[in-house]
């Protein structure tokens, strides 16, 4: 089924009044569309990242973007959507970080503190040298997401990179959680712990830069994070973590899609998204509460 | 062929071979020209003051430590069995988030399936009959997180149960064990010798060594004996190890 052919469906249906009005508007079902797709593989692939400690990596990863963004305009691509600069420099940013990070006596998170700092100064520098060339009130959409331009171009990027991350997060959960909690037992159990380090920076890192014309640089890492911290709040098992997390994420993306618009509130869906996942959260933290206070 | 224990028993797994083996990080050697034969079957623990090479010696057998010299496993070669079998670890910890949502069932998982763990044990695979084996049963819906150190250990034992090992390779097990985690470690070595198991245990606990092992070396950072334990644990031997040599370790002793 074609993109055309689905939106035809979803706007019949919201003119039939099954669905919310707003939805009849084309660009609204493809910002739809793309909270859908991304939201459950941010929040499986967030499990992780909380698991492994790599919260700060992700946060990282997504301001890198807005470098690899300044550098695609630079090199003449489209401000709408510098894909294959975003790309190749986040990936560059993040395996640079990791490999850095196993030959250097350093921490993770001062060694990504260095990068993080190094790598906005350019981005910085950059916008400035392109002020004079572009409208730079294009950045704001790139620092906080444009959720209503999503095009069937980035709805192709979303799709395959959603397949392509989810593939081998789900073959490779359980190996990926293992090389985390002792290194030397999952070697032993024929896990290529080193290999499965890279894979996962790169599964975060083109995650993260197809999400960024969604919620935007500043935040798009906090969508990887903050449902599966509320997920991680008040779950028992392992199910409950990965269920949850993909649900809150799923929620939060929807309802940041489309409660501006049906509200008329004017706030970038980046904002609005992460504020729906806080609200999540702090109901993952009332819940915990009250059930600790049942328990006691 | 397939070897035969030191107990006369037929053994399925391997021996293991060092031969010369050096190993040095940065500028410090931590083994010189070990040179060790460990027979199939055998409970055969390695002894030593901290900082002697026992954990090293391991990494280097498991491939994870760059060495020179030669290290090698010799698989018995009957039963229509092709390459090697398989090789447990039980390390002395694991890193992980106590909070972590994760039950002890979930953790089994991670270590012994394929499915993704978050859809659930694989109940083929016998999660509740390895924790019934070390004194953990109708514990695996609780939180991996919150179990003692010593509950943790036997869970970390019962991981290495699956599926059956040839070789298992076991670092400190006892040091978080209580009185009944110890007889059930005993249990459970008597049931892997008598399966054949080969069984490498780095151990500080000498009286344990004394009771439980076939064989014990002394290491610290050279083989200082080799033996059966009655004889190689005598007093002068132990206080050998612990205080002559490369770097001083009276207070190991001591403690």
């Amino acid at each position: 089924m074609s993109f055309e052919t689905l939106r035809a469906l979803i706007q019949g249906w919201a003119a039939a009044g099954w669905l919310p009005a707003g939805l009849t508007h084309g660009f609204l079902v493809n910002a739809l569309l793309s909270g859908l797709v991304i939201g459950p593989v941010l929040g499986g692939l967030g499990t992780l990242v909380v698991t492994k400690r790599l919260a700060f990596f992700s946060e990282a990863v997504g301001h890198a973007a807005l470098t690899g963004v300044a550098i695609g305009i630079l090199a003449g691509e489209p401000y709408t959507g510098p894909y294959a600069s975003l790309f190749g420099y986040c990936l560059l940013f993040a395996l640079l970080v990791n490999y850095t990070r196993n030959r250097s006596n350093l921490t993770s998170d001062t060694l990504i503190g260095v990068f993080l700092s190094v790598s906005l100064a350019l981005g910085a520098s950059l916008l400035l040298v392109l002020a004079s060339r572009v409208n730079i009130h294009i950045l704001e959409n790139v620092l906080f997401g444009s959720v209503l331009t999503v095009d069937d171009r980035d709805l192709t990027v979303l799709l395959a990179v959603a397949a392509g991350v989810t593939l081998p997060m789900l073959a490779l959960f359980n190996r990926l959680l293992l090389a985390s909690f002792n290194p030397a037992l999952a070697r032993v159990r024929g896990v290529p712990v080193k290999r499965l380090d890279y894979l996962f920076i790169m599964l975060v890192t083109v995650v993260t830069v197809a999400s960024v014309k969604i919620i935007g640089a500043i935040l798009v890492g906090a969508l990887l994070v903050i449902p599966a911290a509320a997920a991680r709040v008040v779950a028992t098992s392992l199910r409950g973590f990965f269920l949850l997390s993909v649900a809150f994420a799923s929620i939060a993306a929807v309802a940041g899609i489309l409660l501006p618009v049906q509200l008329a509130l004017p706030v970038p869906s980046g904002g609005a998204i992460i504020l729906a996942a806080g609200l999540l959260f702090l109901g993952a933290l009332l819940a915990r509460l009250v059930m600790r206070g049942d328990e006691g | 062929m397939s070897g035969m224990g030191p107990s006369g028993r037929r053994a399925n797994g391997p021996a293991i071979l060092f031969d010369r083996v050096d190993l040095t990080l940065g500028r410090t050697a931590i083994l010189e020209q070990v040179s060790l034969a460990v027979a199939p079957g055998a409970v055969h623990a390695v002894v030593g003051p901290n900082g002697g090479g026992k954990s090293s010696l391991i990494r280097a057998l498991l491939g994870q430590a760059p060495h020179r010299g030669t290290i090698r496993l010799d698989w018995p070669g009957d039963g229509g069995r092709e390459g090697p079998g398989t090789i447990a670890y039980v390390p002395q910890a694991v890193e992980f988030d106590r909070g972590l949502p994760l039950t002890v069932e979930d953790f089994l998982a991670v270590l012994c399936q394929r499915r993704p763990a978050f859809l659930g044990p694989d109940r083929r695979l016998g999660y509740g009959e390895a924790l019934a084996r070390v004194g953990m049963a109708g514990k695996g819906r609780r939180r991996f997180g919150a179990l003692s150190g010593g509950e943790r250990q036997r869970v970390l034992l019962a991981q290495a149960l699956i599926p059956a090992p040839d070789l298992i390779v076991l670092d400190e097990p006892m040091t978080a064990l209580d009185e009944a985690g110890v007889a059930i470690f005993e249990t459970l070595l008597a049931e892997l010798t008598a399966a054949g198991t080969t069984i490498l245990w780095v151990e500080h606990d000498l009286a344990q060594v004394r009771r439980l092992a076939t064989r014990v070396s002394g290491l610290n950072r050279r083989l200082l004996f080799d033996g059966p334990p009655p004889e190689m644990l005598s007093p002068e031997r132990v206080l050998g190890l612990f205080s002559a040599a490369p770097r001083t370790m009276a207070g190991a002793l001591a403690s």
